[in-house]
């Protein structure tokens, strides 16, 4: 191993033991399994009690993948959460110095971090989503359509979901280095997520669907439903178009770190 | 060694940091002076490569800090004691620096023992008083055993009993031979810990040398009580001496030293009770020094 992957391997083991011994991170991913399992509970019940009231229409074109995956609507804002005071506490305690002075190489120091925080809201992601949707195809059998892991597509979709997870930890972490105050980037990850779609819905009909298809909300549902919803892309465009987003502002976030002072705490 | 060469930091049109140029030796323990506001953190901040330098450098043994691969084992530094995440508890906060710079375990438990704090090591850092803080900062910045140390104005929050720690614990680690630079804006602390002082204001470096050099520069005064003061006081004029003041404690005098101060009392007859050169007045140095560059001078009543 040369120096430079045995530093690297370093400070992302150092990362780990910083990640798991914060409330912030272990509540965070309690939070996360909660919420979706949780709701998808409460989601895929109700479903199943009412489904003699629904309508034809919806009975014909209900998925039961995405209905069982419903609560990631709010468990993204817990993975959102984790990532971004991933990296603010350390600005709002001024952490952020001592972990500088112990980790110099600031691409080196944020690789470790993304490694830590992708690896960890995937796994957790993956776990939490196959868990959910498990559940809610056990609550709708004999009554409500089901589908089984068996099916190539309803496969992609779970496990994009969990995917999905990690994109937006990672963009919540980003959104943190760019702003290092952790209030702001919570309520700017709210707004990108359930706030621009509401704004959408005030546009003409003619640009909803097109503006539609962009939200990184609509590209989340893409990603972890079996068909394509209406006006939508499929699943890998889906996937690659928020990567893209992410990674944009990644390296606006990477470009900023690597400039500033890292004394001076905005 | 450190090594600032023509170091200039500006930030949004203040000059922080001007032309600065020094270098720190081994061994010793060298003392970084300056009201406050005079640049002296920023300095620090950039030799330790968190503030990137508008123009110039600084260097650890011939190498920018940031291309240093494992900076704990070079180097030290104790910055600012509460710079710690407070939910973490102090043994998980100095294992992770620790593997970050591939430093065994066991020295984690060696520097919680050094610095006394082994027994509170589970409890989360939010709770730690100042004092506290402070020695757990101190162990973080030993952890890697470092040649160069830097500490940011060490003393403050400290009580008598750990400023006297902290001042033998500066001592032992010179007489170590490691290079150690300590700032503060106290002249009166850095007269008893430090050998060497570095002294700058407004960004601006001052001057530097031995604490001895320094109050030798100074003008220092002469205390002198006896028999009869006003006498006294008119052959230490025809001496050249000045009077700064006569009270019943005795004479102040400058522009003499005591050697000749007691001379000439004796050569008048007049028999002196006590006799006091008053060196100490080191505080007063650094006033006259910084005079021109302290930032916010307080003012005089009044509109300005």
């Amino acid at each position: 191993m040369t120096a430079n992957e045995s530093t690297l391997w370093a400070s992302t083991k150092a990362e780990w033991i910083k990640f798991r011994t914060v409330r912030s991170s272990v509540m965070g991913v309690i939070l996360t399994f909660v919420l979706i399992i949780g709701l998808g509970i409460l989601v895929s019940s109700l479903e199943r009690s009412h489904w003699s009231q629904v309508s034809t229409l919806r009975q014909a074109t209900f998925d039961p993948v995405s209905s069982s995956l419903v609560g990631i609507l709010f468990g993204q804002l817990a993975v959102g959460v984790i990532g971004t005071l991933f990296i603010t506490s350390e600005y709002s305690s001024g952490s952020i110095r001592t972990t500088l002075t112990a980790a110099p190489n600031r691409l080196r120091l944020i690789t470790s971090k993304l490694l830590v925080l992708f690896v960890t809201i995937l796994l957790v992601g993956e776990v939490v989503c196959v868990a959910a949707f498990l559940i809610g195809q056990k609550i709708y059998f004999g009554v409500v359509p089901t589908a089984s892991l068996d099916n190539g597509a309803v496969l992609r979709s779970v496990l994009l979901a969990g995917v999905y997870l990690s994109l937006l930890g990672v963009l919540g972490f980003s959104l943190g280095l760019i702003f290092r105050q952790s209030g702001a980037c919570i309520s700017l990850f709210v707004t990108l997520l359930l706030v621009v779609p509401i704004i959408g819905f005030f546009f003409p009909q003619s640009w909803q669907n097109d503006f539609q298809r962009f939200e990184p909300s609509t590209l989340g549902q893409s990603m972890f439903s079996p068909s394509a919803p209406s006006n939508s892309f499929g699943a890998w465009t889906a996937t690659i178009v928020l990567t893209a987003y992410v990674l944009v502002i990644l390296v606006i976030a990477l470009t900023l770190f690597d400039r500033r002072d890292a004394g001076a705490v905005a | 060694m450190i090594k600032v060469d023509h170091l200039t930091k500006r930030y949004s049109g203040t000059l922080a940091v001007n032309d600065l140029d020094f270098e720190v030796k081994p061994g010793v323990v060298t003392g970084f002076l300056g009201p406050n506001g005079s640049g002296k953190s920023t300095t620090m901040r950039i030799i330790l490569g968190l503030d990137r330098p508008t123009s110039g450098s600084a260097t650890i043994n011939g190498q920018r800090y940031a291309d240093l691969k494992e900076p704990m084992r070079e180097v030290g530094a104790l910055l600012d004691a509460k710079a710690v995440h407070p939910g973490r508890t102090a043994r998980n906060h100095l294992r992770a620096l620790a593997t970050s710079n591939q430093i065994k375990r066991a020295r984690v438990e060696e520097v919680l023992d050094f610095v006394g704090i082994t027994a509170v090591a589970d409890k989360k850092v939010g709770s730690y008083s100042l004092g506290m803080s402070q020695r757990l900062g101190i162990a973080g910045a030993l952890l890697g055993d470092p040649g160069i140390l830097l500490f940011d104005e060490p003393v403050n929050g400290l009580d008598p009993e750990g400023i006297r720690w902290i001042r033998e614990f500066f001592r032992t680690l010179a007489n170590q031979g490691r290079t150690v630079f300590v700032s503060s804006h106290l002249m009166s602390e850095m007269a008893v810990s430090a050998d060497e002082i570095i002294v700058i204001g407004r960004g601006r470096f001052i001057t530097s040398g031995s604490i001895d050099d320094l109050t030798k520069t100074a003008k220092g005064t002469v205390l002198v009580r006896g028999s009869d003061h006003d006498r006294l006081a008119s052959v230490i004029a025809s001496h050249h001496g000045v009077v700064h003041e006569a009270n019943d404690r005795g004479l102040v005098i400058g522009e003499l030293t005591s050697d000749e101060v007691g001379q000439i009392a004796f050569d008048a007859g007049i028999t002196v009770f006590e006799l006091v050169p008053q060196r100490a007045s080191l505080e007063e140095v650094f006033m006259d020094l910084t005079a021109d560059a302290v930032e916010f001078g307080s003012k005089t009543a009044g509109t300005s």
